[in-house]
């Protein structure tokens, strides 16, 4: 019976040889894709002007001359409205020492301040 | 006589070899995706920083005891009037170079607040141009302390936002 | 045997022609395929940012030890003591630069360290913090200062641009008109005359607390010109010397003692250098006191000062008068010829000219805008 002529068959297994290497390869790549973040995603994400700005405002808003509550309740609607972020604070005067406690939370970052006057 | 075609077996093993490596490359090569890096965030943290910083100097008071400009300029601006005080000096402020080229930043400012029943409203204190929808913005915003709003003399807080971006 | 006659060379060229060939194509797809992974370039903007931040931002840093003067008042000679270049007024008043941080950082040099910061490598170790090109741009009033190298124009670069305002030192000018307002001229037919100044480093510092609007002499320059004296010449007039009274309320003392300190010796007629004493004076004389002499002097632990200058003419006359100096300037007695600090008796005759917030007095600081721009490549 006349056997297949094979002689050539080291070409396709090469040829094969090389494909299996290539999917060998993608398969490593895509399993050591690096998820990462850049610095300019972190400087945005963090809200350091954030925070600083409703510190300064809300020291400016202890120094009105009326109208406390209604100036903590501006800073702390409009912030939940229009900046998604928690912001609560008191004036405590009636506690001795006075202290004044900040809150802020935005859902990523949380930050708390207490000032205490003696 | 016999054509002796023998070789063509080598031929033919050569293009299916070649032909299977081609078509594992195509498939490979489109099925890995490149991680390009975010480029659009350097732009946006630069925009982020230089509005939140003109909206800053504009609530710098120049001297103590006087008003900022942005107190004024709040207290002063009725709800449907565009504010040109706010439009040229925000203008300058963010498009002025050290060069003697100007960059080409444009905006627009609302100012938010908050009214009866705790809703909270939003008027437009200016722009340079209509938002069409296809610009890549970003938001910066100021708190402003003011004492009178809208024809009511009392303290309130105010939230000015002002969305940048580049032409 | 076999018969391979057919299995020459033309077929298996060209099968194995094209094997190869394929085989070379794919080989040049795989560098696309490990794009993904190649090593991060350097983040220009990153450091570019970190640079804005820390100028605009932070006061700067100076070395931890007595006597505690701020990076800035730091002479050419002492320069390694500074360790962190910030242009903010503080930690507390981010984007409002102070005018002598912004003078002494552009005060650039690029071989002489007498001159001012070495660049690049003062700037580097004390800002940039790694090998990078970079420059740094101040637009003010109209004036561009920069420091480093031209941008390139080909390559990109990393940038940030911040807007700031930069905080004016404050300056009091004494001339005619506020003489003749506040009786500083006395027409006594003395040869001798004698003139004080008020400087209440604790009153300053407590009137105004926001050091936005502060004058604060320990850490910021400040000027005072005394003009218009051609007007009252006898003809010569000299400036003999410059005393200095210290009042200390807790334990209750006042001492006076000349200005030895050259670096705070006065400059006479608009003359570039410090005069030293006595000298005459025809028009004008301009007291720059270094921030440093009011440093030690509060580290010390005193805040009130006089500064007392004396002047000798050549005809007995009027001329700037406001101390009556008891006994007399050489063994003045500065309990008797101001006040008290204990008991807070005041001498009546004299009206020093007191360096206060009062804008008619002096001249306060002011805000005013610029921009900054940091590029680094």
């Amino acid at each position: 019976m006349a056997r297949l002529n094979d002689d050539a068959q080291w070409i396709v297994l090469m040829g094969f040889i090389v494909s299996f290497s290539f999917f060998f390869l993608a398969l490593v790549i895509n399993q050591s894709t690096v998820v990462g973040q850049t610095t300019a995603e972190s400087v945005i994400e963090f809200p350091k002007n954030d925070i600083r700005d409703v510190r300064e405002a809300i020291g400016k808003s202890m120094k009105v001359s009326s109208g406390f509550e209604d100036v903590r309740s501006d800073i702390r609607i409009i912030s939940m409205n229009r900046k998604s972020a928690v912001v609560n604070y008191t004036n405590s005067s009636a506690t001795s020492p006075a202290t004044i406690w900040i809150h802020y939370n935005n859902g990523v970052t949380e930050y708390n301040e207490t000032w205490t006057k003696f | 006589m016999v054509k002796n075609d023998g070789g063509q077996l080598y031929t033919i093993e050569g293009f299916a070899a070649g032909l299977i490596m081609i078509i594992t490359a195509y498939l490979v090569v489109n099925a890995t995706s490149v991680y390009t890096a975010g480029d659009t965030h350097i732009n946006d943290m630069q925009l982020e920083a230089l509005g939140s910083d003109a909206l800053r100097v504009m609530d710098i008071p120049v001297s103590n005891d006087e008003h900022s400009l942005m107190q004024d300029i709040i207290e002063d601006t009725d709800i449907g009037v565009n504010n040109l005080t706010f439009g040229t000096t925000f203008s300058s402020l963010v498009n002025n170079k050290t060069g003697s080229s100007r960059d080409h930043i444009q905006f627009t400012a609302n100012v938010s607040y908050r009214s009866t029943g705790d809703t909270i409203d939003s008027y437009l204190l200016n722009n340079t141009r209509n938002l069409s929808g296809g610009e890549h913005s970003v938001r910066a915003t100021k708190w402003v302390i003011v004492d009178e709003l809208h024809g009511n003399v009392q303290p309130r807080a105010v939230l000015v936002e002002v969305l940048l971006w580049r032409d | 045997m076999t018969d391979d006659s057919g299995a020459l060379s033309i077929d298996f060229i060209a099968g194995f022609t094209i094997f190869l060939l394929a085989f070379i194509w794919v080989l040049s797809m795989i560098p696309g395929l490990l794009i993904g992974l190649q090593a991060y370039t350097i983040d220009y903007d990153a450091v570019a940012y970190r640079t804005g931040v820390m100028l605009v931002e932070d006061p700067g840093e100076q070395v931890v030890a007595y006597p505690y003067y701020p990076w800035q008042s730091y002479g050419d000679q002492e320069k390694e003591k500074a360790i962190r270049f910030g242009l903010a007024v503080s930690k507390d008043t981010p984007n409002i630069l102070l005018q002598d941080k912004v003078n002494r950082f552009f005060c650039v040099t690029t071989s002489d360290p007498a001159v001012g910061f070495v660049y690049p490598k003062d700037y580097k170790d004390r800002l940039i913090f790694g090998d990078y090109r970079f420059n740094i741009s101040l637009l003010d009033q109209g004036q561009t200062l920069s420091v480093g190298d031209v941008r390139p124009v080909n390559t990109s670069y990393g940038y940030i641009r911040r807007v700031v305002k930069i905080k004016s030192d404050s300056n009091a000018t004494i001339d005619n008109p506020y003489m003749t307002t506040h009786s500083f001229i006395k027409s006594d037919p003395v040869l001798t005359h004698v003139f004080s100044i008020h400087i209440n480093n604790s009153k300053l510092l407590g009137e105004i607390i926001n050091p936005a609007y502060q004058i604060d002499p320990p850490r910021e320059q400040m000027t005072i010109n005394i003009t218009d004296l051609d007007d009252f010449l006898q003809p010569t007039v000299t400036l003999t010397a410059i005393k200095i009274c210290t009042m200390v309320k807790n334990p209750s003392s006042a001492t006076c003692y000349p200005l030895t300190s050259s670096l705070s010796y006065p400059y006479v007629d608009g003359s570039n250098t410090r005069t030293s004493m006595p000298a005459p004076v025809n028009e004008n004389i301009s007291l720059r006191f270094n921030p440093q002499y009011f440093n030690d002097r509060i580290s010390a632990g005193v805040g009130d000062i006089f500064i007392v200058l004396r002047f000798d003419l050549s005809n007995p006359g009027l001329f700037l008068n406001n101390t009556q100096a008891l006994p007399d300037f050489d063994t003045m007695n500065a309990e008797t010829t101001f006040f008290n600090p204990g008991t807070g008796i005041v001498n009546p005759n004299t009206t020093p000219f007191d360096y206060n917030y009062y804008p008619e007095n002096v001249t306060q600081p002011r805000l005013r805008d610029a921009v900054l721009e940091v590029a680094v490549w």
